[in-house]
């Protein structure tokens, strides 16, 4: 009926024990648990909506986080295919040389110190909401029990999520997702500023951003953030 | 005692309506016609609790009106009412039995042409959600084999109606929590919208958009989505704009 049937409860009851919050920090401490389970150097759990990122949730470590802002920048990744195909994937070495996915992602994600990446989608019943990201530095293919595990965990962060949007009221975000990074916001007030710029629709004003920001090598937020302040126009 | 080839062929068809486009009262008539099948009786009917506690008729093995009025008739007495509240199997294999343990609900039984009657709770852990009655045309004690057979059955439509209700809470969580976050990033795009077009920075432009909101009465969610989608120009928010 749902997703969930696929998994072995035993593998679920130990995941969600791992993920359980410590109470400092939900958020955090879902994806530090989220890297730990499937043994990795790191994780990132995303939220989507029709193929647009609504908000990182977490990143484990600076690493991670410097790649989920690598994904919202370029808007590829292995969160954008792990939710269009709502199927995992998994890419031991973006070093390797037939690594043709992702040619953007890649580069940066290998200067960031990241060799394997692994996008595993999120599914409530059947409809995905977003991904789960794994990173690890050195590379390799993760084992069919991480494999596993990682599905399992990316079930279990989903319902987290879940539960705490159900104690929010309706209209209202749940507590623990109130304060998503700030400079996503920088990006999304200089979308509002081009489409005027530009005369473009907002979803257009995004693309002309990230090819501004990736045709001038430059992380998006620091491009919003020129744009915001001024000292960048487009049109 | 149940034909077992039949038995599993239930089972599974109980099973197959559960995938997919799960819809519950298909899947309650499936399980009343399926018991008629199974267990030698010659009706069976499906009442499940609404919102109040209040039985409700769900599913009949046949249309007959009066099974569909037996079942209703059992607000406060019948087998169906008393293995819901009691959440436990009752069995009656007489008429004399029916009309000692029902008084109210025996004739009309009688009426319908039925003389024996049974009915399993729909429940799980303690919560009941509705009940199965069985109805013969002659004097018809199941037995305990028999018994079983449709709790199983009751339990499997119980799971699935849960397993239901489930999907739909999640679904509707999952469509605030997107809607939720959409509406945030949504504020910041307008926020950019106000402040480029009125030449003012994005903290004052969130001030101009809060002050229209206010002063319209709408929400800020809403106010930000027509500024985006361009149904309320953002000339119109900044103070002294004539509205």
């Amino acid at each position: 009926m749902t997703g969930s049937h696929a998994f072995d409860p035993e593998r679920v009851e130990r995941v969600s024990a791992a993920l359980a919050s410590d109470g400092q920090d939900p958020r955090r401490s879902l994806c530090v648990a989220s890297a730990g389970v499937a043994r990795v150097s790191g994780a990132g759990v995303v939220l989507i909506m029709q193929g647009r990122a609504l908000g990182t949730v977490c990143a484990s470590s600076a690493v991670a986080e410097a790649a989920e802002d690598l994904q919202f920048t370029l808007g590829e990744g292995p969160c954008v295919d792990a939710f269009s195909t709502r199927a995992p994937v998994l890419v031991p070495d973006l070093g390797a040389d037939d690594v043709v996915r992702w040619p953007s992602f890649r580069e940066g994600a290998l200067a960031a110190g990241i060799r394997g990446a692994f996008g595993f989608p999120i599914l409530i019943g059947s409809v995905c909401i977003g991904a789960l990201n794994l990173y690890h530095e050195r590379p390799g293919a993760l084992s069919d029990e991480q494999v596993a595990d990682a599905a399992v965990v990316a079930h279990v962060a989903g319902h987290t999520v879940l539960g705490w949007q159900s104690v929010a009221g309706v209209g209202s975000l749940a507590r623990q997702l109130e304060h998503l990074p700030a400079n996503r916001a920088v990006v999304h007030q200089a979308t509002g500023m081009i489409s005027v710029q530009a005369s473009v629709r907002v979803d257009d004003a995004i693309a002309v951003m990230r090819a501004y920001a990736f045709s001038t090598n430059r992380p998006i937020t620091d491009v919003a953030t020129d744009v915001v302040g001024g000292t960048v126009r487009f049109g | 005692m149940a034909d077992q080839q039949l038995l599993v062929e239930t089972l599974v068809a109980l099973a197959d309506t559960l995938v997919d486009d799960y819809d519950v009262i298909d899947f309650m008539q499936t399980l009343a016609e399926r018991s008629v099948d199974l267990l030698d009786v010659s009706a069976a009917g499906i009442m499940l609790a609404d919102a109040d506690g209040r039985l409700r008729h769900a599913a009949c093995s046949s249309e007959q009106m009066r099974l569909v009025e037996l079942l209703e008739l059992q607000l406060q007495e019948g087998p169906c009412f008393e293995a819901f509240e009691r959440q436990t199997a009752v069995r009656s294999g007489t008429f004399e039995e029916v009309a000692s343990r029902w008084p109210r609900f025996a004739p009309k039984a009688r009426e319908g042409g039925f003389v024996a009657v049974s009915a399993v709770p729909l429940r799980l852990r303690g919560s009941a959600l509705g009940a199965l009655n069985l109805f013969s045309d002659r004097p018809n004690e199941l037995d305990d084999a028999d018994l079983s057979v449709v709790q199983a059955m009751a339990d499997i439509a119980t799971i699935g109606m849960l397993q239901e209700r489930l999907i739909h809470d999640q679904s509707v969580l999952t469509t605030q929590l997107q809607t939720a976050l959409e509406s945030r990033i949504v504020i910041e795009q307008a926020k950019g919208i106000v402040a480029e077009r009125n030449r003012i920075d994005v903290d004052e432009a969130f001030q101009q958009i809060r002050r229209f909101t206010r002063s319209a009465n709408r929400r800020l969610s809403d106010t930000a989505r027509a500024i985006v989608d361009g149904s309320l120009t953002a000339e119109l928010v900044a103070p002294g704009a004539s509205r």
